[in-house]
């Protein structure tokens, strides 16, 4: 009987059997392993990033639409944004279609993931990627990125969410705060809070864009008028998510 | 591949630049080719943008959100505030200078930014962008005017802030604070604030201490929280109290209650507690706002308690003035305080003499009536009444009006409000009367039209009702506007008397002003120059059939029907503004100085800038006439 070798083996469990090395992951991983984390928050690129999902869970749905815009210098470049619609594999759940009004129709001619992972590999090469929640959005696509190439993505994350529980903590006023029954992080809900010019939700490029417009918001508010380095972000929300 | 491809992220650009001047005149194309090259920029609230004489623009700024405050730093002078849609540095760009004032953002903002080379792309291919902003240059050269004139009369004045820095806080208390023992619930504690008419509420331990407070905000806390409201206060009580000392400044306590972020101090003078001052209470000190007059107004309940309130009114509009309101809102405000005034006596004075026997208002004329008063204005009232067609009551109210008038008219002289040197007043039986008495006199003067009949009802037509039944001056309105229609001769008569009052420039456009006398190298800016616009006004309205009283609502009401050019309407308005705008800095410089305000102003004392501006406003006179010529076809007359 033959054992099976470290590839069958992989092939057997359903792992790496497409998995192919791209130069660009690999160029991207790179770089963001040599990552300086002493700089301050403005001289570092950042993607920001948006997934809509044929449902929540990462082992069973999938991809339908990505949105991704850039930042510079902590201003928007909204000059430079990546946005597309993917073709998932599994049928479109009429509950997804609901929340983000993207139709089995719409999607009937769009590529698959696997067609569309190198381009946004190439968009995010070497920058830090920022998105509310952001750990759901990197489950997906990490996923996406073993299996298509055998390593998933190492750029360090940074997930807004936890910048406005931060920010929160920073500027809590008072002991009432505590009793404050309206606290939400969900991404329209802050945005309201905070007064942002406002984008179409539950759209990728739209909810990536409001993300931007949040980061650079809490960025900026919890840096004060001094500069911020990533470092010092990072251990001021010390749950912070890291995907090496 | 590309049946993936979504919008791109600059589409919300585009969106936002197709809703802002200049960009929204540009083609989709340019448009897109604009937002592409754009950035978004967050500016935290007290961000530092702009000083003026340092910073290289490098960019135009377009407010996406928020709020920015233009001023200069060295003379202290507040600029303008821009805020959503308008756009910050075109100048500098232009001129290719460094900033040309200090900016700052007054709220979070974020920023759309134009880089330069981006913005002179589309300047290239788009000449409706620096027509656009050059036109503003106009405007920009116009509140230079309004600007200089306001430094010119402000600097020496004492800065209200200052008053935080010299008032003890023991002075703002104004009564013992209200203490009540331990143990009482939250509903008990309500009752106790409504009682004593308080926002908040001490606390005593059985020793006496004083230990915790409550405030309208805690209550609604609980409220919020669905407390239970029968709970101990102590539940929602905020403890240990913050106190300050009785001889500390205001200024202290404002800081104490913004680091702390509370809102009340409990005031202790030998570590005896002396009453509570509230953040309101402060604000109220810098008691310049028009609110505070207002209320001080309404609180009054004696005819001479509102003597001395009229003298309130000039710090309003300093404050005002140098918050850089335009003359056409702060007459308005002026207005507004006057119209409290005067309805307040009137009802204190119905109190004191009874009810009159039939319906009555009271009718502001000339400047009162067309909101445009400044600080010399002289009573133009008169009363009309309801018809009553019965004798006797027509006798009653002759005798009750006639003794009401007299009163008021002394009234308002202790008020601040001289009396009619022409005794245009509602105590001369002349200008009182009933409905139907006024409808005739109306018809009598616009069908057969004398000279002091003209002069009369120039004054009177801009009447509007200040207090009693308002319907009765609603039904002269509408007598007044169809009697006049179709008045062709009335009308030609007024338009004829307007052609008089030339504007006062020499031919070489220099200013006329009175060669000796009294007033030696003075300019009446009233009759020389704002009364040609009001009587321009007054005559198309009433030939046009429009209603309106004030001189830039008429204007603007012209315009808006087609009768008047929009040129010649900007032109006009500006022009008005202004005259207004110098006629007021130059009464509230007399005023501050103690001297009776007038109209004379010494072109003397006027900057160049002023000069040529004020040479501007006048010149729009000659084109008006043109335009009542044109209409009354006065030149073939």
């Amino acid at each position: 009987m033959n054992l099976p070798t470290p590839k069958n083996l992989l092939a057997l469990m359903g792992l790496g059997q497409r998995a192919s090395s791209l130069p660009a992951l690999d160029e991207n991983n790179r770089l963001c392993r040599k990552l300086d984390q002493t700089r301050p928050l403005e001289e570092y690129v950042y993607t920001v990033l948006d997934t809509e999902l044929t449902g929540l869970s990462a082992r069973k749905e999938e991809i339908v639409s990505i949105g991704a815009v850039r930042v510079r210098g902590l201003a928007i470049v909204p000059g430079e944004s990546f946005s597309i619609l993917v073709r998932p594999s599994i049928p479109l759940p009429k509950t997804s279609t609901l929340i983000h009004r993207i139709t089995p129709e719409a999607i009937a001619e769009a590529p698959p993931l696997a067609e569309v992972l190198p381009g946004l590999i190439e968009f995010c090469k070497g920058t830090l990627i920022v998105g509310h929640h952001v750990g759901l959005d990197m489950s997906f696509l990490n996923r996406a990125c073993k299996k298509n190439h055998g390593r998933p993505l190492a750029n360090p994350c940074l997930d807004t969410m936890r910048m406005a529980m931060l920010w929160r903590e920073k500027r809590t006023p008072s002991h009432y705060e505590q009793y404050n029954l309206s606290i939400s992080y969900v991404l329209t809900d802050l945005a309201r809070e905070f007064e942002l010019p406002r984008f179409t939700a539950h759209d990728a490029l739209g909810d990536a864009l409001q993300t931007a417009y949040l980061f650079i918001y809490l960025a900026k508010k919890i840096a004060g008028n001094r500069p911020l380095t990533l470092r010092e972000l990072f251990r001021a929300g010390q749950s912070w998510r890291w995907y090496m | 591949m590309n049946a993936g491809i979504q919008p791109a992220g600059y589409d919300s650009i585009i969106t936002f630049l197709e809703s802002t001047l200049p960009f929204s005149e540009l083609e989709r194309q340019s448009l897109v080719r604009l937002a592409r090259g754009c950035l978004v920029d967050f500016f935290p609230a007290g961000t530092r943008l702009l000083r003026r004489g340092i910073t290289e623009v490098d960019g135009l700024y377009l407010i996406q959100k928020g709020a920015i405050r233009l001023f200069l730093e060295d003379e202290g002078i507040l600029m303008d505030i821009r805020t959503e849609g308008a756009s910050l540095g075109a100048l500098s760009l232009f001129n290719g200078e460094k900033a040309a004032m200090d900016a700052e953002t007054v709220e979070d903002t974020f920023i759309i930014k134009i880089p330069r080379e981006r913005f002179f792309e589309a300047v290239h291919l788009n000449p409706g962008i620096p027509r656009f902003y050059l036109k503003s240059f106009a405007d920009t050269f116009l509140s230079k005017a309004f600007e200089e004139m306001r430094c010119k009369t402000l600097p020496a004045h004492e800065d209200h802030s200052l008053h935080l820095f010299s008032n003890p806080v023991g002075d703002l208390v104004s009564r013992e604070p209200v203490s009540v023992p331990f143990g009482l619930s939250i509903q008990a504690a309500a009752k106790e604030m409504i009682r004593h008419n308080t926002g908040s509420l001490l606390f005593r331990e059985p020793s006496g201490e004083i230990c915790g407070i409550i405030t309208d905000t805690d209550l609604r806390k609980a409220m919020a929280l669905g407390l239970d409201l029968q709970a101990p206060a102590e539940t929602i009580m905020t403890t240990p109290v913050e106190s300050i000392d009785a001889g500390a400044v205001c200024f202290d306590a404002l800081l104490t209650m913004m680091s702390k972020n509370i809102h009340h101090l409990v005031v202790k003078s030998n570590n005896r507690l002396q009453g509570i001052i509230s953040s309101h209470d402060i604000m109220l000190l810098q008691g310049r706002s028009p609110m505070s007059v207002f209320r001080e107004i309404a609180s009054r309940t004696t005819i001479p308690g509102l003597y001395p309130l009229h003298d309130s009114i000039t710090p309003v509009i300093r404050t005002l003035v140098q918050q850089g309101a335009k003359a056409g809102n702060i007459t308005r405000m002026i207005a507004i305080l006057n119209d409290q005034i005067m309805s307040k006596l009137l009802d204190l004075m119905l109190r004191e003499l009874g009810p009159p026997p039939v319906k009555f208002c009271l009718l502001l004329m000339g400047s009162e009536g067309r909101r445009e008063q400044t600080f010399a204005t002289d009573q133009d009232n008169a009363l009309v009444t309801e018809n009553c067609g019965v004798d006797f009551l027509e006798r009653a109210a002759e005798t009750y009006f006639s003794a009401f008038t007299e009163r008021m008219v002394a009234h308002l002289i202790n008020c601040g409000f001289p009396r009619c040197p022409g005794d245009m007043m509602a105590s001369n039986p002349q200008w009182r009367g009933s409905l139907d008495a006024w409808k005739n006199r109306v018809t009598t003067w616009t069908t057969a039209p004398e000279p002091e009949r003209v002069l009369a009802s120039s004054v009177f037509f801009d009447f509007r009702g200040v207090y009693g039944h308002k319907d009765l001056a609603e039904n002269l309105r509408l007598h007044v506007t169809n009697a006049c229609a179709g008045k062709d001769l009335f009308l030609r008569y007024l338009a004829a008397e307007c052609l008089n009052s030339k504007p006062p420039l020499t031919f070489f456009k220099n200013f006329m002003v009175e060669k000796d006398g009294a007033h030696k190298n003075t300019l009446d800016i009233k009759t020389r120059g704002l009364l040609p616009f009001m009587d321009f006004a007054r005559v198309m309205a009433l030939y046009y059939g429009i209603r309106e009283t004030s001189t830039l609502g008429r204007l603007e009401l012209l315009h808006q029907e087609g009768h008047l050019s929009r040129d010649l309407f900007h032109e006009a308005r500006e022009a008005f503004e202004f005259l207004l705008h110098s006629r007021l800095m130059h009464q509230l410089e007399q005023m501050e100085q103690g001297v009776p305000p007038d109209n004379r102003l010494d072109p003397g004392t006027l900057s160049a800038l002023e000069k040529r501006t004020l040479r501007e406003a006048f010149g729009v006179i000659t084109p008006l006439h043109g335009v009542l010529r044109e209409v009354f076809r006065l030149n073939m007359a």
